[in-house]
């Protein structure tokens, strides 16, 4: 390590990375994920004390074990809920969830909604390798139709789910994708995305190399990938972006698709207020059981 | 937000040996951990190549530490590790848990002809006659390395034919 002194006190993308190395397989998508998310967190420059991050089960949900934040590798599929209440409970923290397809879109799919809609300051990422990675290869809900697997021997029969068009149509008002064949583009959108004041969400194309095809690793990537702003997408309409969302499986769009222009206030911040309101009329602890005496 | 390109055309040669020095720590730290991978992997022989690239491209970063300092002393550094993305470091992707010897050079070749793409482009927008010499010997020993990564692989003997089904797992998704 370098011994000559930088400048400013700002904290670094090695701030972020723990002692724990990782242990995906050779390859994984995953690595470049993480690079992008440190590189992210040094441009935010919250130190990893005052963030917490919370995942599911699956390789991917791996990932806050390997930062220095406060990690909570949690239940399969239950991230969202648990990443809600800290925030609600330590609203001060910057609060990150991840996980993979499996975890977001199958037995935590109802959870997304809800989070939408609630709109707690929190970012989501999403590394969507359209596979079941920790379990050994299994279709997962946003496996294409006709892919072989062990659970699909002769092709998986049900169409995909598609990510990006279930968080714009539940109301997102931040929506991105990137992929680690573009790891500078990544942190730039997970940086953007961690800004955004709300539920923001980040779908990362991150190939599994062991149980995905060859069509969908990082080298077969660097040829599809397409950045938003080279379409001209004007990213706060929402129209526009459902319309490029519903080429999710064949175009793969890279960049902000959706940032609300103005976006509406958050749970956290209504909830603190509220509290804040009540907590002027709010009756003493002790004269709670004197009133309940009285009555 | 931390910018992530680099204004070449206004690099004094202080930043510029600071970001070659950045270069070689990031390309450092990629071995080691694709070393651990391999190891990992039960993968001895590539970890241990690996291992040896560590001490290669520490050796060069000590190189340029050096002339820095004695240039420039402990002036603070401007430039950043995240403005740089895999320059010198080789790729996630090219590696795998089966890599071979032969393979493993063929990864630092790769990343040996990436360096000295990238010092190449940015040589044509450099302007300060200092850096732009810095450059041009940078490319000069990204051309070196590779040559030596070429010469260790015309000695290796060719990697023997294994079929994909021998060593993943049955069946992939395909
Ligand atoms: C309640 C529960 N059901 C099932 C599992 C088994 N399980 C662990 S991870 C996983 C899916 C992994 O896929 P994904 O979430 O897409 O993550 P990846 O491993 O691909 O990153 C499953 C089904 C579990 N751990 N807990
Ligand atoms: S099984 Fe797939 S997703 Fe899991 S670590 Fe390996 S490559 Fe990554």
């Amino acid at each position: 390590m370098s011994s000559i002194p930088v400048e400013r006190p700002a904290l670094q993308a090695k701030d972020f990375k723990s002692d724990l190395k990782p242990i995906w397989c050779p390859g994984c998508g995953d690595f470049g994920v993480l690079q992008a998310i440190y590189r992210a967190l040094a441009g935010i420059g919250r130190p990893p004390h005052e963030i917490a991050f919370v995942s599911g089960i699956g390789c991917s949900s791996r990932i806050p074990g390997y930062t220095t934040a406060y990690g909570f590798n949690s239940v399969h599929g239950r991230a969202l809920p648990i990443a809600q209440g800290i925030k609600l409970a330590r609203p001060e923290l910057l609060v990150l969830v991840a996980g993979g397809d499996g975890d977001g879109f199958s037995i935590g799919g109802g959870h997304v909604a809800h989070a939408i809609r609630r709109n707690i300051d929190l970012t989501y990422i999403v590394m969507d390798n359209q596979i079941y990675g920790l379990t050994k290869g299994q279709l997962s809900p946003t496996s294409p139709r006709g892919l072989k697997t062990v659970t699909s021997e002769y092709g998986s029969l049900e169409a995909p789910v598609n990510p990006l068009l279930y968080v714009l149509a539940y109301g997102a008002s931040f929506v991105a994708q990137g992929t680690p064949a573009d790891m500078a583009g990544l942190a730039d959108v997970i940086e953007q995305a961690i800004r955004h004041p709300g539920f923001s969400f980040v779908n990362v194309q991150s190939p599994c190399v062991t149980f995905a095809p060859e069509d969908q690793q990082v080298k077969a990537q660097r040829g599809r990938m397409k950045t938003l702003a080279s379409v001209g997408h004007d990213s706060t309409n929402r129209l526009a972006a459902m319309g490029l969302a519903q080429t999710y499986g064949e175009v793969l769009y890279t960049g902000v698709l959706y940032k609300d222009p103005a976006p509406q206030p958050t749970l956290d911040a209504l909830v603190r207020e509220r509290q804040a309101k009540l907590a002027l009329e709010a009756v003493p602890r002790e004269r709670i059981l004197d009133m309940f005496l009285q009555k | 937000m931390v910018p992530r390109t680099i204004d070449f055309a206004t690099l004094s040669l202080q930043d510029a040996l600071d970001l070659a020095i950045l270069v070689e720590e990031e390309a450092k730290e990629r071995y080691d951990e694709l070393a651990h991978q391999m190891e990992l992997h039960h993968n001895q022989d590539v970890g241990g190549f690996f291992r040896f690239m560590v001490k290669i491209e520490g050796v060069h970063e000590g190189r340029l530490e050096h002339r820095r300092t004695e240039l420039f002393g402990a002036a603070p550094r401007r430039v950043r590790r995240e403005m740089l993305f895999d320059v010198e470091a080789p790729d996630y992707d090219d590696v795998r848990a089966n890599t071979t010897p032969r393979q493993a050079l063929e990864v630092a070749l790769r990343a040996e002809k990436k360096a000295h793409e990238f010092f190449t482009r940015a040589l044509a927008a450099v302007k300060d006659p200092a850096v732009q010499a810095l450059f041009a010997e940078l490319c000069e020993d990204e051309v070196e390395h590779a040559g030596l990564v070429e010469q260790q692989l015309s000695r290796l003997p060719p990697d023997p034919v294994i079929k994909a089904e021998d060593v993943e797992d049955d069946p992939v998704a395909h």
